[in-house]
């Protein structure tokens, strides 16, 4: 391979990555909130970004409903759907053993009940492509070839990035939000109701994972199993430490654009093993991750 | 008129394990009461079935005549009952500020809580020094400080301390204990908890004592320090 071609190559795969990689960040940082706040990992969210991207594509194919009632309804149905869940099972599945097993468990029914949800409806049955909802004309960055569409996933991850971590670092619920997961005894003992922010938390996540169905549908076909996808957002969350949200994004990114770089230098059927690749080379190199802290032992 | 902190006959359990039975206790209101005992005599938990982070299996509790029983402990900081816990139960990766922001959680009135916020300053002038700072890298007798302003940003009629002194050197104590009593002199009525019986005797006006979960005596505090029995027990001496 000569120069050339591989600035050409490294210009594409990093911008190709950077699109891709900004749908894994905002997976990750799905993943990642729940998981700061309540130290249970959520399996189930690849099927609300499944589940969510066929209600998009119902309201806006099968209902014809214009973008933006589809996009809204889409994000209020997957808030609704996250937090009633937290509410209603996992508050019943606490009650009901302390045992946080048991909690990931009833993460895992979620995913299966969603999937066969979607496969009921008779939606799933085929696989079915998303419309474009900004033109897929190219233009040229450099010498790498992006279509407008991927600068709008790129731009809308950004900005629903951004609005996160402002809402997280600066405003009332935020603060909330960041004392539960620092310590819930102390956010109780100053008057925070766990459950009420819980809820809330989950909504986002369920929101986020919405948000980038709606970006990443477009580029997929969907099926029953594109909550698969949420593969790289784990990865993505294990490469930037799991409980850090910046080290998600940066993670996203960097699983992203790993990816692209694997495809166009090595070959595409590499693409899948890359991200396991990526996250063997963290865990055995730094375990903690890249933007980990210490690990704490909690007393109980 | 009622007490201000009226307890009746609670019992809590962890699981199998009783931790409280039948504890009574009433707190006039502007007084400060010391609940002693060692380690593991329920102390600690008499102070979450008041904030309601541990369910009572019996008993009722009454703050200014009304029942905390059914309420959820979010409520009972709104209802005026702030709990210091012990340890280092800071925020520990937010800032000062924000810690202090947090004490005023459930509060709507900001005008309040900025002169609330200089108030505190006045007991704990080093935290206004420390306000950027993170929480977790504040010393041990700054963190304790930040825990009371914290508890004070809601503006409680009634504090629960646990263990203040614990951890810290006699001159810190003594610092605290001044502030304790500064408080009290302010109109703040204080539920105290400690191992070191000598420093709560001499803050309090009555006392408790615990042991196995049940209280075991009581007394005016000035009566209790003169006890042999408690001397030979709790005083070392």
């Amino acid at each position: 391979m000569d120069l050339q071609l591989a600035l050409l190559f490294l210009q594409q795969g990093v911008a190709s990555g950077l699109v891709v990689g900004s749908v894994y960040a905002l997976l990750a940082l799905a993943i990642v909130i729940i998981f700061k706040t309540s130290e249970v990992p959520n399996f189930a969210q690849g099927e609300m970004l499944m589940a969510a991207g066929y209600v998009a594509l119902y309201l806006l194919v099968f209902r014809a409903l214009p973008a933006w009632a589809s996009i809204s309804m889409t994000i209020v149905v997957a808030f609704a759907g996250a937090a009633l869940f937290r509410r209603v099972v996992l508050t019943q599945v606490a009650h009901a053993s302390g045992s946080p097993v048991n909690l990931v468990i009833a993460t895992l029914g979620l995913s299966y009940v969603l999937k066969g949800l979607v496969r009921q409806t008779g939606f799933g049955d085929t696989p079915r492509s998303f419309p474009a909802l900004v033109s897929t004309d190219s233009l040229m960055i450099g010498q790498a070839s992006v279509t407008r569409l991927d600068l709008a996933i790129l731009g809308t991850a950004i900005i629903v990035m951004a609005a996160f971590f402002w809402m997280f670092g600066y405003t009332k619920l935020g603060r909330a939000m960041r004392s539960v997961g620092m310590n819930p005894k102390a956010a109780q003992l100053v008057g925070v109701n766990l459950n009420r922010i819980h809820t809330i938390i989950w909504g986002l996540s369920g929101a986020i994972s919405a948000i980038a169905a709606l970006l990443i549908s477009p580029k997929l076909l969907m099926t029953a199993d594109m909550g698969s996808v949420v593969t790289l957002g784990f990865a993505a969350a294990i490469v930037g430490g799991f409980a850090s949200l910046p080290g998600a994004v940066v993670g996203g990114f960097i699983i992203g654009i790993v990816e692209q770089l694997v495809g166009l230098f090595v070959s595409s059927r590499a693409i899948t093993l890359a991200p396991f690749l990526a996250i063997m080379l963290v865990l055995i190199l730094r375990p903690q991750g890249l933007f980990g802290g210490r690990v704490v032992i909690k007393k109980v | 008129m009622p007490d201000l902190l009226e307890v009746e006959g609670i019992s809590a359990s962890y699981g199998r394990i009783q931790a409280l039975s039948n504890v009574s206790l009433r707190m006039p209101a502007g007084s400060i009461v010391a609940l002693l005992g060692g380690n593991g005599a329920g102390k600690t938990t008499t102070l979450n079935t008041i904030s309601r982070l541990v369910p009572l299996t019996a008993g009722s509790i009454r703050f200014e005549g009304q029942p905390l029983n059914r309420l959820q402990s979010h409520h009972v900081v709104r209802a005026g009952i702030s709990q210091v816990p012990e340890g280092r139960e800071v925020f520990r990766d937010m800032s000062v500020r924000e810690n202090l922001d947090m004490g005023a959680y459930g509060r709507s009135d900001p005008a309040g809580v900025r002169s609330d916020l200089e108030r505190a300053f006045t007991y704990f002038p080093v935290l206004r020094d420390r306000l950027k700072q993170k929480a977790g890298t504040l010393s041990g007798g700054e963190q304790q400080m930040l825990l009371i302003a914290r508890a004070l940003m809601a503006r409680p009629r009634l504090l629960l301390l646990d263990e203040p002194s614990l951890g810290l050197s006699p001159v810190l104590v003594q610092k605290i204990f001044d502030i304790i009593a500064r408080l009290h002199a302010d109109g703040l009525s204080i539920l105290l908890v400690e191992q070191n019986a000598a420093v709560a005797l001499a803050a309090s006006q009555y006392a408790y004592i615990l042991e196995n979960g049940e209280i075991v005596l009581e007394g005016a505090s000035d009566a209790l320090r003169q006890d042999e029995a408690i001397k030979r027990t709790y005083l070392g001496s």
